[in-house]
């Protein structure tokens, strides 16, 4: 039944338009994700389900219940939405030990004083913090405390689950296993989750959906592959992960796909559902990593979408190699596994990696 | 990591709640319309008292400007002008020159003893004012301890306090902590990198003082300044103790034997007065507030300030220390001292040695009469007033920093608004409100409830200002984690912030405290026979010229002011000295 249907959210800071037209729905048991640049409306949004921000229109209803509507002039308060959230801080209360931060969503809920242990005890062990039980918050470790903050936000059983960047406070390190063990505990208990980052890795990695906000706008929604290999905007390729853009002119079209004339006259063949018309300007996306590249003495690459280059630059990170390129007056960034010891280069532009952005 | 837990994943029974309950924001808009309502209240009959041509409580009367314009034509309300304005610029120029430097050399330099130093500046803010000016005469003043034995062995003149620069010079050492305070929290804040930047470009240490640490310093003096001016513009103790004998009249004075003296008493030209004071006032804190607009450019944001870098005095090291040592030994031990001898004496001379003149009669006579009757009034108040204000104070801060109340934005400047304000026009508004609210009001004037309500809300700006940073530092999130989890605006207040701000309402409680006995100008216009406190009796009988019982009465509001504080400093451990830079 928890399904989150958010409906054409405006809201206005002064000037700025905070939210524009934002709609997206949640299925059951999903983990969606709002991922954006700082001030791109995804904590406004998400503290609009959660109840602390008003939006001035729009229409949010989770599970059947309308939480807001602004024909309406509904607005239920966020103590009786029932969600669990996890702050950005945790906000674990510092003034009371993980037993009462944990026993206080019951004691509100007037639960019986001999339901409330068990319970406890239940939750703590699901966030494998049951030995920490009477510990207070300033004797835990950050990782500790967010785990405390998420036992909070679970023991009532909410009907959602929201999440603020809970990972930022984190070091790299424990940041990854948080992930993988915050998605693991999701899956299981099969709640449906809504998630704000700004983290794309983070947001590729856990999400089962991702919405890409830019400047109080939903750019692009879809699975994280969707998200990474077929952006539909330059925002949104350039926001998640390095991309070439290259701009050219639509020369030739024929079933499935077109040839642009790029920089210097040359052809590139792409795939293409959508027909084009003749001429027109089109900007392609394509990432680093699905460039092939080879040296051009040894190279058997040949044909269409091939290009001669010249090295300018390259730099090793740890498990890859990243190649600045020139051919031409274009230029372009290549990754490779492995290294490619020559100044001249032959790179192949696969078809199918190549999507049309706006 | 991979340990496999079941959990029975079934949600708790949903929030319950009884309907009968008034919602938080009917509770909110009831705090803000008290808070307001209090403060802003008694101002409604000032001005209504001022326009009419005859006193409130006589029947008849009409609207008329006559009042303003009487009292514009007194030649005498004039000179009271003149005289106020020299007195508050000379306070001002004393006080701020005096506590900047003490703040500097406390601050930024490796003065010996700075720390201890700096906490005793803080001194005069907290002990009873009007008994360490009481110390003052006994000490200072004509025929005084020590000027008598300075005049009598050295053939020197001291300071005449008699006069209106010596009376600035006591009102100084009253008011300077507020401009020390300031000033050492700002520099306190500044980064001293800064400093430590221009020294680096090659300034010596004289510069890098003259051309960043002064001018970063420039907010800080200018609205302490402005405080302090209208502070000393509204002081009715100095000079009505050392000023009356002498004719010299200030505003305040002028006011208030108008007030007591007048033909017809409580007269519409009182309220005339009062109202011009209250402009004056009102417009200093507007202005006021503008610079603390201003103050934000001077901010410098550079992060942690690391451990301040001193300025080294070399060889001034020892000869400043003792200077500033001695101004607080001659501005605060010295009048104590001699409140406590004149306390045990029958009179105080140099000529005879005290021990010939040992009594106890001084303190005898405070076990009965209107001299226990005002200690007992004055403990009561305190002690309710304390508590009353503090809670209050807190609902109002929760409504004005942790609401959605639509008017919450004005309950800060509302909530400081009194402390701008000269007591004398609080105890004029309220005595007006009280005798225009019938039956209520005349029974707040009867007893000593009255006095209460005028005490609290002159001085409830020092609670807010002790309150408003623990709150401030309350991350938001933890409330909104409470209404996340089902707990509605007051539960999350009472379970949350409220426990988080504990030590603030405990410092509260032991500022108002000490703020409440010590008072005393609202309640010189709210006084009636039976309805003493410390002030007023203290004030009354030292203008009747028995100084004996005044001296051990200021003693008993000098030793509970630092048994109070050292309980709370000691064993609640507060900070309380924070709220008088407001």
């Amino acid at each position: 039944m928890p399904e989150i249907h958010v409906d054409s959210l405006v809201k206005q800071f002064g000037e700025q338009r905070a939210l524009d037209d934002v709609s997206f729905d949640v299925a059951e048991g999903e983990l969606f994700t709002l991922l954006g640049p700082s001030g791109c409306g995804k904590s406004t949004t998400l503290m609009s389900i959660a109840g602390f921000q008003t939006p001035e229109e729009g229409r949010i209803e989770v599970g059947g219940d309308v939480f807001y509507d602004a024909a309406r002039r509904v607005s239920v308060p966020a103590e009786r939405r029932n969600l669990g959230i996890v702050f950005q801080s945790y906000a674990v209360w510092p003034h009371m030990t993980v037993f009462d931060n944990l026993a206080f969503p019951l004691r509100v809920r007037k639960t019986k004083r001999a339901a409330i242990r068990p319970r406890v005890v239940e939750v703590l062990d699901l966030v494998e913090m049951g030995p920490y039980i009477d510990r207070y918050p300033h004797q835990l470790s950050g990782g500790q405390q967010q785990r405390v903050a998420l036992a909070r936000a679970l023991v009532y059983s909410p009907s959602v689950l929201l999440l603020d960047e809970p990972f930022s406070n984190l070091d790299a390190k424990l940041r990854e296993r948080a992930r993988a063990w915050v998605k693991e505990l999701q899956g299981r208990l099969g709640l449906t989750t809504v998630f704000v980052t700004h983290d794309q890795d983070e947001a590729l990695s856990m999400s089962d959906r991702v919405a890409v906000m830019s400047q109080g706008e939903v750019q692009q929604i879809g699975t994280p592959e969707e998200i990474y290999r077929r952006p539909t905007s330059r925002f949104v390729a350039e926001f998640v992960g390095n991309v070439n853009l290259l701009t050219g002119e639509v020369a030739a079209t024929e079933r499935g796909r077109i040839a642009l004339e790029i920089a210097g006259g040359r052809k590139l063949w792409i795939d293409s559902e959508r027909a084009q018309q003749p001429r027109a300007q089109v900007t392609v996306a394509v990432r680093p990593e699905a460039l092939r590249l080879e040296a051009a003495e040894t190279s058997t690459l040949n044909g269409s979408n091939t290009l001669d280059a010249t090295v300018r630059s390259v730099a090793f990170l740890g498990d890859h190699y990243q190649y600045e390129l020139e051919t031409g007056d274009l230029s372009l960034t290549a990754q490779t596994p492995r290294a490619v010891f020559a100044e001249r280069v032959k790179v192949h532009i696969p078809a199918d990696a190549c999507a049309i952005v706006e | 990591m991979a340990q496999v837990t079941t959990t029975t994943y079934e949600p708790v029974a949903p929030v319950r709640r009884s309907r009968s309950l008034p919602t938080a924001g009917s509770l909110q808009w009831l705090v803000w319309l008290v808070v307001v309502g209090l403060i802003l209240g008694p101002f409604i009959p000032l001005v209504y008292a001022s326009i009419r041509d005859r006193p409130l409580y006589e029947a008849g009367g009409a609207f008329t400007a006559g009042a303003y314009r009487d009292l514009l034509s007194d030649t005498a309300f004039w000179h009271a002008a003149l005289h106020t304005l020299e007195y508050a610029a000379l306070t001002t120029t004393l006080s701020v020159v005096a506590g900047g430097a003490i703040a500097i050399l406390v601050a930024r330099t490796d003065l010996p003893w700075r720390k201890a130093l700096g906490r005793l500046t803080l001194l005069p803010l907290l002990l009873p004012s009007l008994g360490i000016v009481l110390g003052w005469i006994v000490v200072w003043g004509p025929g005084g301890y020590l000027s008598s034995l300075v005049h009598t062995h050295l053939h020197l003149g001291t300071l005449d306090i008699n006069t209106i620069p010596g009376m600035s010079v006591i009102e100084a050492t009253r008011l300077l902590p507020v401009a020390y305070m300031t000033c050492e929290a700002a520099l306190a804040r500044a980064d001293s990198s800064l400093e430590d930047a221009a020294r680096s470009a090659g300034s010596s240490p004289i510069r890098v003082l003259r051309s960043i640490t002064i001018p970063m310093l420039r907010p800080a003096l200018l609205n302490s300044g402005t405080l302090i001016f209208t502070l000393s513009i509204a002081s009715l103790g100095i000079p009505l103790l050392l000023g009356t004998q002498h004719n010299i009249q200030f505003l305040s004075t002028y006011l208030y034997l108008q007030w007591t003296n007048g033909a017809t008493p409580d007269s519409p030209l009182v309220s005339a007065g009062a109202m011009l004071l209250l402009l004056v006032a009102t417009l200093l804190l507007l202005l006021r507030n503008r610079m603390l607009g201003a103050e934000a450019r001077y901010i410098s944001v550079a992060g942690k300030a690391g451990r301040t870098a001193m300025l080294s005095l070399r060889m001034w090291r020892w000869p400043l220390a003792i200077v500033v040592a001695l101004y607080i030994v001659f501005s605060t031990l010295v009048p104590v001292i001699g409140l406590a001898l004149m306390s045990f004496v029958a009179f105080l001379t140099p000529l005879i040695a005290p021990w010939h003149l040992f009594t106890w009669s001084n303190w005898h006579i405070l076990g009965s009469g209107i001299y226990l009757r005002s200690i007992e009034h004055s403990a009561l108040l305190a002690l309710i007033g304390g508590l009353v204000t503090t809670a209050l104070v807190a609902l109002a801060t929760l409504v004005a920093h942790r609401s959605k109340l639509p008017t919450r934005k004005s309950l800060p400047f509302v909530m400081l608004y009194p402390r701008a304000i000269p007591g004398l026009i609080i105890g004029i508004g309220f005595f007006w409100a009280y005798l225009l609210t019938g039956a209520p009001g005349s029974w707040l004037r009867q007893g000593i409830w009255g006095i209460l309500l005028a005490f609290c809300i002159r001085n409830l700006p020092f609670a807010y200002v002790v309150m408003y940073p623990t709150m401030a530092r309350i991350g938001e999130e933890l409330d909104r984690a409470g209404r996340s989890v089902g707990a509605g605006w007051w539960r999350t207040c009472r379970s949350i912030v409220l426990p988080l701000l504990k030590p603030a309402l405990f410092a509260s409680f032991v500022l108002m405290f000490v703020e409440i006995l010590n008072d005393y100008d609202p309640a010189l216009f709210l006084v009636r026979p039976g309805t003493e406190v410390i002030g007023t009796t203290m004030l009354d009988t030292f203008l009747q010229g028995i100084v004996g019982p005044v001296a051990s009465l200021a003693m008993v509001q000098v030793g509970v002011t630092v048994i109070v504080l050292a309980i709370g400093t000691l064993v609640l451990k507060v900070r309380v000295t924070g709220g008088h830079d407001a």
